[in-house]
């Protein structure tokens, strides 16, 4: 996961439980906030994000509020051409995130567990 | 397609400007009239019924024969690219290699299916961008007449994916991870498809040195949220 990455890059150890925990900012500056953001714009919920979006603006300022939405919008297509296509990890990343992956419980989402969960 | 007072990068506006009115113009396995229409069916699909009743079930293929009458749409797209289309716009995260299959069995060529999951997708960057920043979604694309061009790449390979992938040297780059990621191969097998999502993409994101005023780390956080939210494994 490349949150590890930038975390061991610039000198910091992020909490990787994040990212499937409903809450916190595992020391990520604005954590709860990028939080917020994505998952109300993931989420769809429009009146929140209008709320969410002013306050980050004067939090974080409008460009970085701005650019959190933009990647948040990329992802939610990339992560869909990923699960349309069964595409697997890299080798490499797959090598390197194992046991990071168990432990967070993002291998749950693994496709060949979900076919067997969701097959008829 | 965005008002001058957001402060979006310019390669981002132009590259989205220019995905869009590819959508309308023919595309290699599908009409532009029909990849318009792949747009605005992954919109009607936020308001259908049955993908609701999809989305709450403990599966979303044990929905009750009785509930299974159709989608709510407009689109004249044959009735498996409709329900492919909502499936991917609604619940992509529970799509399922047994699903795949069945649209393979039904008729559907691994071309056509790798088509529409670059529109459809494509469509859901610039759509969820629009409604995050509180603009309507924009005009649907301008479709163009003519023949699709039939351009798929013949020597696409089986690395493990639903579908056919590019293939590529293993090669690593500075950031530990290969110089050709598997999803940025995903497409492959039809390029215009790679080049119309990632034209889209691109201006986005970076592996490294990120050029937006959030930071590589926040970049990623956001990243990965949005896949546990979409329950994506990649």
């Amino acid at each position: 996961m490349l949150l590890r990455a930038s975390g061991e890059k610039e000198g910091n150890d992020y909490d990787l439980n994040i990212v499937t925990s409903e809450s916190g900012d595992g020391g990520v500056l604005h954590g709860a906030l990028l939080r917020e953001l994505t998952e109300a714009a993931i989420g769809g919920k429009w009146r929140d994000l209008a709320e969410i979006r002013t306050r980050a603006a004067g939090l974080m300022g409008e460009q970085s509020a701005v650019d959190t939405l933009t990647v948040a919008s990329a992802f939610n297509g990339i992560t869909r051409v990923a699960d349309s296509t069964g595409i697997p990890l890299d080798p490499q990343t797959e090598a390197t995130t194992h046991e990071m992956r168990n432990h967070t419980g993002i291998a749950e989402f693994e496709y060949a567990r979900k076919s067997a969960r969701y097959s008829r | 397609m965005y008002p001058a007072a957001i402060p979006l990068r310019d390669d981002l506006t132009t590259a989205h400007a220019a995905s869009w009115a590819q959508i309308g113009q023919p595309g290699d396995f599908w009409t532009g009239a029909e990849r318009v229409d792949m747009v605005a069916s992954a919109r009607e699909a936020l308001s259908c019924p049955l993908c609701a009743t999809r989305k709450t079930a403990l599966s979303p293929f044990a929905v009750a024969a009785e509930k299974q009458a159709g989608h709510d749409t407009q689109s004249r797209l044959p009735p498996v690219i409709i329900d492919m289309i909502h499936r991917i716009r609604t619940d992509s995260g529970r799509l399922t290699r047994e699903w795949f299959d069945s649209v393979i069995a039904s008729g559907i060529t691994p071309q056509q299916y790798v088509e529409v999951v670059g529109v459809v997708n494509t469509s859901v960057i610039i759509d969820t961008l629009h409604q995050s920043l509180g603009l309507d979604v924009p005009d649907l694309p301008t479709a163009e007449s003519g023949a699709p061009r039939g351009q798929d790449n013949p020597d696409a390979v089986d690395r493990g994916a639903w579908v056919p992938v590019m293939d590529a040297e293993e090669d690593l780059a500075a950031t530990g991870l290969p110089n050709a990621p598997n999803i940025a191969r995903a497409m492959g097998l039809v390029p215009g498809s790679v080049a119309l999502f990632f034209q889209t993409f691109r201006p986005h994101y970076a592996l490294s040195d990120i050029p937006l005023e959030i930071s590589q780390a926040q970049a990623e956080f956001v990243a990965s949220r949005v896949s546990a939210i979409n329950e994506c494994f990649y």
